[in-house]
């Protein structure tokens, strides 16, 4: 049973010149239950816009992103209660304590104030944010902020996490401690897409990748296949020599 | 959990969140708590300061000629000797005492070449002052008086102070000569003066506070309103944080409207604090003497109800301040958005703060200008007609929801909460819009919003002087409404390339709508006449509408029937149920329930006829359009029963023997009397009959022809 299917989604941009540049290009892909999905490639590949059409963030211009048989553009916030979205560089609100912001996001999600905050609670103790939970979020350092933010993702206790760059620009131990939630979230079932450049952080975790490029997948398995499909032992090679094939096939065929 | 709950759980976070910001509170408690004392305590400690040492300088004063300058030295000696011993009759330290001016002695006396070269010195201000005598002799003979010229920059605060003083010395001179000439006489001043003249000024008090204070708190208000609604837009965009709202299963207009309520309670604390400031500083500082510069007291009450009728104000401009800040991505960007604005609002206030400006006519419903005038009028003791007053309000409201309409259209707008997700300029660009099926909320309200201060311009500027017919209205609105009403709607859908067919409800109508239209039309006179009897029993009629009718009943009289019923009948019913039957109540079907959507579109046609008389009549009519063309899903069946209901209006003017026929007696003193029992019943029975016939819904054979989800912000609604 596939729990994300991504069917032909297409994103166009309008360009102030009066084109249109295609950001996502006819992406398809499915992704089982429990399985961690790495959607990797360089920057510019697509995988932001990807991931925000299958959060209904952005609305895709053709093509379905279905999470757990909804339609994210029918049912728009029934797909938001079944995914938690996580990014590095997601904001918090600094005025607010760690506690307040997620009884808040709780809230928003539909718990009435009592369930709100006993949620919150939970997740402090689970997440080990007691020590800092009553301060205010502007003065938390890096890692206390992605805690936060995790918790965050976490509030509804959603069966799908959406992970864009999660590990960007942060130090080793805020780094690990993302990667140790990653699997730790897997482990107890939940389905995880992520993107990443990172092409060994998804070697070590992903069960399934695609790879990005111009808004296309070039390849798509677990890292066995590719290395079977390119005969090359790295990730890294395996990419570079697929998106070598890709642009002279697409040389020799203009 | 209810949009209430939501809406409450987002105002109550954004409410805590901005009132934990170091600038919010300098700028709303600090600022205005310590600023004003400090401005009007120096302001006018300053003024005096100036005023009293200028009082009281060693005077220069320039002269043309030796001779003059011995003759003015004698008047100060005598002036000053004079004060001196008036001084010592009076009791030191009383107020009489007080109030003697400084004599001039010690002034120092400065003699120039020409009467011209005295002159260019004062003007290069060298010297404050000049006198010049047309004589050589301080008196000369007893029928020739002397002539002496006081020659000053007036304009200049020094040289207006020295001229003023050396007029009072020739002044107080020439009373001393006269009084003691009258004695030895044994005359007194009733001889020469037998009218002692005093004024007395009437004028309305606090003057000053009615034309200043107004303009003050309405800046106040905007000050307050900009840093919340940049904070909680484009700060929330710049610091990250919107995504993760975005994904939160939250409809996008609660989340606007929560952060639209917070910016608007802290633009009213803001107000209340900047008016409790200057009251109690005017007040503790004893400036309410100088402030009631005639001597009236300060209308405290009043203050209180300005303070309750600046609210919608804060609201408006709250709505805007959100709106306009939602298309900015950062901080910087906001504030140059917000700039313009403020600017484009204080136009329309600085005009309405102008001494000789009304509340009456177009101002009623200017925005912005019309609060600036309710509050100055109510200031400066003028008498509002409620009427206005509702006039104001209801119009402020509705340009608040439709700039709240338009913030949630743009506060969620992919290209702005993504900076990479394309510009919002190729946004509007034609030929990127995708089709869509009908317009949106923001879209419909925002339009017809824009069409109602129009819409009362137009009708005010055709409106007949008094003793002329409406002729001329009937032509100017037949011509005018079309456009307004009905090509103006068909271009922006055009443009936006939304179904005009599905958006008009320009469906042919089934046999049973189009026979409930017909019934409706020819018996909802019967209701509405027995509603206007009521409305009439329970609040009387305002001579402005009884005249204006009366104008109308005349201009019928003068055409022929096929031109009255094309120009009361056919016209407006067309036109007025494409715009509010069509138009708007087809933004309003994707927002809202049914109800609700008929309830505001009657709403909006009821204020379009601008008379709050006929508020009740037409928002009761308009239900039961709405409620035909929600049904039959077109507009067809309104048109008719509208039509058919203007036309019987119409025609009893020019033929008043129906009313005889129905039983109805003609006498003027009698058109608010109850229809006779039968009149009553048939009547009654043919209009529930045809609202019967419409309460079958037509099939819904096209709800969804094309999707709705748009690429452009005032697109589409909701799917």
């Amino acid at each position: 049973m596939d729990i994300v299917v991504a069917e032909n989604l297409v994103k166009t941009f309008p360009s102030p010149d009066g084109t249109e540049k295609r950001a996502v290009d006819g992406l398809s892909f499915r992704v089982g239950q429990g399985q961690i999905y790495g959607l990797l490639g360089p920057n510019g590949a697509g995988k932001t816009t990807t991931l925000r059409m299958l959060s209904g963030l952005i609305s895709p211009t053709s093509g379905a992103a279905i999470l757990a048989g909804f339609d994210v553009a029918t049912h728009p916030h029934e797909v938001k209660r079944v995914l938690g979205f996580l990014t590095a560089n997601t904001g918090l609100y600094q005025r607010l304590s760690p506690r307040e912001l997620i009884v808040y996001f709780a809230q928003l999600h539909g718990m009435d104030r009592q369930r709100a905050v006993s949620r919150a609670e939970a997740l402090i103790d689970h997440l080990g944010l007691a020590s800092f939970a009553h301060l205010r979020c502007g003065a938390l350092s890096t890692g206390q902020k992605q805690r936060v933010n995790i918790a965050r993702a976490l509030v509804a206790d959603p069966p799908i996490l959406v992970m864009d760059e999660p590990t960007l620009g942060l130090d080793v131990l805020s780094n690990r401690l993302i990667l140790d939630f990653i699997t730790e979230q897997r482990d107890v079932g939940k389905t995880i897409i992520l993107s990443t450049h990172y092409l060994d952080e998804a070697e070590s975790m992903c069960d399934k990748i695609g790879l990005l490029h111009d808004g296309r997948l070039v390849a798509e398995g677990d890292i066995a296949t590719l290395r079977e499909q390119t005969g090359e032992e790295r990730l890294t090679s395996i990419f570079l020599k697929l998106i070598d094939i890709e642009t002279s096939a697409g040389v020799g065929s203009a | 959990m209810t949009f209430r709950h939501r809406v409450r759980t987002i105002y109550y976070k954004e409410l805590i969140d901005i009132l934990r910001d170091r600038r919010t509170l300098i700028a709303m408690i600090v600022v205005p708590i310590v600023l004003y004392p400090l401005l009007m305590l120096g302001s006018v400690q300053a003024v005096s300061y100036q005023h009293e040492s200028l009082e009281e300088e060693k005077l220069t004063i320039g002269v043309a000629d030796d001779d003059h300058r011995r003759m003015l030295q004698q008047l100060i000696t005598f002036d000053t000797r004079a004060l001196e011993s008036r001084r010592e009759e009076l009791e030191p330290g009383s107020d009489a005492a007080a109030d003697l001016p400084a004599p001039l002695d010690g002034a120092q006396i400065e003699v120039f070449p020409s009467v011209e070269d005295m002159q260019a010195a004062i003007r290069e201000r060298r010297v404050p002052v000049g006198l010049v005598f047309d004589s050589d002799r301080l008196v000369d003979t007893v029928d020739k008086r002397v002539r002496a010229t006081v020659h000053a920059d007036l304009e200049e605060p020094r040289g207006n102070t020295a001229g003023r003083r050396v007029n009072e010395l020739l002044r107080r001179t020439n009373e001393r000569i006269k009084e003691t000439n009258l004695k030895s006489l044994g005359l007194t001043e009733a001889f020469v003066a037998p009218y002692v003249v005093e004024e007395v000024d009437l004028s309305a008090p606090s003057s000053i506070l009615g034309e200043v204070l107004p303009l003050i708190l309405i800046l106040m208000t905007i000050t307050g309103a900009i840093y919340p609604a940049i904070d909680l837009t484009a700060g929330e965009r710049e610091r990250g944080t919107l995504e993760s709202l975005m994904v939160c299963p939250v409809p996008i207009i609660d989340l606007i409207v929560g952060k639209f309520l917070v910016v608007t309670t802290v633009a009213i604390m803001g107000a209340a604090l900047n008016l409790g400031s200057v009251t109690a500083t005017v007040y503790f500082g004893g400036f309410d003497k100088v402030i009631a510069s005639t001597g009236g007291a300060v209308p405290w009450g009043k203050m209180l109800f300005i303070l309750v009728a600046l609210i919608p104000f804060a609201v408006l401009m709250s709505a805007i301040m959100i709106a306009v800040c939602s298309y900015a991505r950062t901080f910087k960007e906001a504030q140059n958005y917000v700039t313009p604005v403020i600017l484009a609002v204080l136009i329309p206030g600085g005009i309405a703060a102008l001494p000789a400006t009304r509340l009456e006519g177009p101002m009623l419903v200017m925005p912005v200008g019309n609060m600036v005038l309710l509050a100055k009028e109510l200031l400066l003791g003028a008498t509002v007609p409620v009427w206005h007053a509702v006039v104001v309000l209801l119009s402020t409201t509705l340009y608040a929801a439709a700039a709240v309409a338009v913030a949630a259209k743009t506060f969620g707008h992919e290209s702005v909460v993504f900076a990479d997700a394309g510009s919002l300029k190729a946004t509007f660009s034609r030929a990127l819009i995708k089709p869509s099926s009908r317009p949106s909320l923001a879209m419909s309200v925002l339009l017809t919003a824009v069409l109602f201060p129009v819409w009362f311009f137009v009708q005010s500027s055709l409106s007949p002087a008094p003793g002329e017919t409406a002729v001329g209205v009937l032509y100017g609105t037949a011509w005018l409404m079309p456009l307004l009403f009905v090509v103006l709607p068909v271009a922006v859908l055009g443009h936006w390339k939304i179904d005009l067919i599905n958006s008009l409800s320009l469906r042919v109508p089934g046999a049973r709508h189009t026979l409930a239209a017909l019934l409706i039309g020819v018996s909802a006179w019967v209701p509405a006449h027995e509603l206007n009897v009521l409305q009439h029993y329970l609040v009387g009629i305002p001579e402005a509408l009884l005249r204006s009718s009366e104008q109308l009943e005349e201009a019928i009289k003068m055409l022929r029937p096929e031109v009255v019923i094309l120009l009361l009948a056919i016209i407006p019913a067309c036109c007025e149920e494409l715009l509010f039957r069509g138009f708007l109540l087809s933004g309003l079907r994707g927002a809202t329930g049914k109800w609700t959507a008929i309830l505001i579109a009657s709403a909006f046609f009821a204020m379009f006829h601008f008379f709050i008389f006929r508020f009740a009549v037409s928002a009761a009519l308009g239900v039961v359009l709405g409620y035909l063309c929600w049904q039959s899903r077109s507009v067809v069946p309104a048109i008719l029963a509208h039509a058919l209901h203007n036309a019987i209006g119409t025609l009893s003017v020019l033929w008043p023997q129906w009313q005889q026929w129905l039983g109805m007696s003609a006498e003027e003193t009698s058109e608010w009397a109850h229809l006779p029992a039968e009149v009553l019943a048939v009547g009654a029975g043919v209009f529930l009959v045809g609202l019967i016939a419409a309460s079958k819904g037509a099939a819904e054979r096209d709800r969804e022809p094309m999707p709705v989800a748009g690429q452009s912000l005032f697109l589409a609604g909701k799917g």
